[in-house]
């Protein structure tokens, strides 16, 4: 990544990044809208999407209580260009496109205006575009990782958020896989994989794949290529002291060794009471608590959007070693 | 199960063709922990009958390569398909060790190479972690850390150059047989070291118990 566009004016590719959970309450709107104040405060102009279009809140995680303009005013063509929906910030270089005032029947978007509004995102110039999407399996929340090939998956280190991270996940990758071969030919394949394997599509998407290498060998290694080109991360979110600080590292290990896809752990971010506190006075987290843990936390995650391949380096308890991809609390430090 | 059925043993345990035993018994257990049952991480991933498969060629991987004899047949095995390159298995004599650092050729020294590959295992043991948080160490407490690590005394000892007994009577406290003042100090930092652990810290912690 470059440096902030204010500094350096020549760099205009934006940097697209849906955000993303299998299950409600992991803390998506929460990461999204913190991680974008940190963004834009590093002189990084920075656009938040609020994509959640059944249940948008993104406004009041940052702190805006009435926005004038959403989402709907352009699907509704009420404006000509997303960027006149876009509402500038308090915080400078943060931007905001609201689902506040989103129809109440818009949850479900049809595939052309999902393109729509992609096509119209990759028009817009920042440094980053996040997207906070829905909850769960939906075509709405999956087609914004499929079309951009990339994102960011949220989840907290409970059972239920897991299997239903896993869930999302296998459901991009048979979502990635059907845009890529056209309905028939999926059809025909699932149906093969179904015979060879009767839990395909419900557990072993992997199947798919498989049974595509050995129908059309070139094919199949076409879509490898396709699937692998995918650029996903994944955030342990409300992370506490007695939680196994290796778990999203093994998630993505079990996500990378066999569905064949790249995902990268960027760090634990640790849960802190006073979330619940700030988002009832509607105050942004970390303008509050700029020197919590779970600040420092996310500091490291959006370093390591910013750098790509770079791992979570955290300290262990016992403060005798340090080693990549882990994580707990050994610092403390006074609010302000 | 998918692609794990194409996998040769130290592909599954994700280990070189050259790990030592103590290496090999860390790998299986990390490996075994992550496919068990329980585990938060892949409940929820695998179907019960794919799990068993995978547990099933763990156990047959980690005793092939935990005994000498199989481990052998199975890399002779491996070399005549073309996977492994004759030379470039495990071979006991490698790990003639010494603590004598040889400077000339850094690599050549084996006992600070496992160290330097035990260490990243002791920083992510949690129960290791637990006990080097304790202010003072027990022989009991040395003990767990080393089999945690699966390393055997045997190892230590020709990796520290110290003597069977004295290693035995400092794990089993056995304060009497244990050799006086600064040769325990030093062979306890000896010990530590090839468990890649803080030397100075383990010494001064284990000795808080010992009488004077």
């Amino acid at each position: 990544m470059g440096e902030p566009t204010n500094q350096h004016s020549e760099v205009l590719t934006s940097h697209i990044w849906p955000i993303g959970g299998g299950k409600g309450g992991t803390g998506k709107s929460f990461l999204t809208g913190n991680i974008g104040i940190l963004l834009a405060r590093k002189g990084y102009r920075t656009l938040l999407i609020d994509a959640d279009l059944g249940a948008p809140n993104l406004h009041t995680i940052i702190g805006l209580p009435d926005p004038a303009t959403s989402l709907s005013d352009f699907l509704n063509k009420r404006v000509g260009t997303l960027q006149e929906t876009v509402i500038e910030m308090p915080v400078h270089n943060l931007f905001l496109i609201s689902g506040a005032k989103n129809k109440l029947d818009i949850a479900n978007l049809a595939h052309e205006q999902k393109m729509k509004i992609l096509r119209a995102v990759s028009r817009l110039d920042y440094d980053y575009i996040l997207f906070d999407l829905g909850t769960g399996t939906s075509f709405n929340t999956i087609d914004f990782f499929t079309l951009s090939d990339s994102g960011i998956f949220i989840c907290t280190p409970e059972p239920t958020s897991i299997e239903n991270t896993y869930r999302l996940i296998r459901s991009v990758y048979v979502r990635k896989i059907r845009q890529v071969l056209k309905s028939d030919r999926f059809r025909n394949l699932s149906h093969e994989a179904e015979t060879r394997n009767p839990e395909t599509i419900i557990h072993n998407p992997e199947y798919l794949l498989d049974t595509l290498k050995d129908i059309d060998p070139e094919e199949g290694r076409s879509i490898e290529r396709v699937l692998k080109s995918f650029q996903f991360k994944l955030v342990l979110n409300q992370v506490r002291k007695q939680d196994n600080p290796k778990i999203g590292w093994l998630i993505c290990k079990i996500i990378e060794k066999h569905l064949d896809l790249k995902i990268q752990f960027i760090g634990n971010v640790s849960f802190d009471e006073r979330v619940h506190e700030v988002v009832c006075k509607r105050e942004p987290f970390i303008e509050k608590y700029r020197y919590s843990q779970t600040t420092l936390d996310l500091e490291a995650v959006i370093k390591c959007i910013m750098n790509g391949a770079e791992e979570p380096v955290v300290a262990l308890q016992n403060p005798i070693f340090v080693q990549k991809g882990l994580h707990t609390q050994t610092l403390s430090y006074e609010e302000t | 199960m998918r692609k794990l059925d194409n996998l040769n043993f130290y592909e599954l345990l994700e280990i070189g063709f050259d790990a030592a035993p103590f290496e090999i018994h860390h790998a299986y257990k990390e490996m075994h922990q992550l496919y068990h049952g329980d585990s938060l991480a892949t409940y929820s991933f695998f179907s019960k009958e794919d799990r068993e498969k995978i547990l099933i060629k763990l156990e047959e991987a980690y005793s092939t390569l935990m005994d000498d004899n199989k481990r052998s047949s199975y890399d002779q095995l491996l070399i005549e398909q073309g996977i492994l390159e004759e030379g470039m298995q495990y071979q006991k004599s490698q790990r003639k060790l010494s603590l004598i650092s040889n400077a000339e050729h850094p690599n050549t020294n084996m006992a600070l190479i496992i160290r330097n590959r035990l260490k990243p295992i002791v920083s992510s043991n949690p129960t290791i972690q637990e006990i080097l948080g304790y202010d003072v160490l027990s022989g009991k407490d040395l003990r767990k850390i080393r089999e945690e690590l699966g390393i055997s005394l045997e190892e230590i000892a020709e990796m520290a150059k110290v003597r069977m007994v004295y290693l035995q009577s400092i794990e089993e406290d056995r304060f009497e047989k244990t050799p006086p003042g600064i040769f325990l100090k030093s062979f306890l930092k000896a010990y530590a070291q090839c468990m890649g652990l803080d030397a100075d810290i383990v010494a001064n912690r284990y000795l808080k118990r010992v009488p004077h």
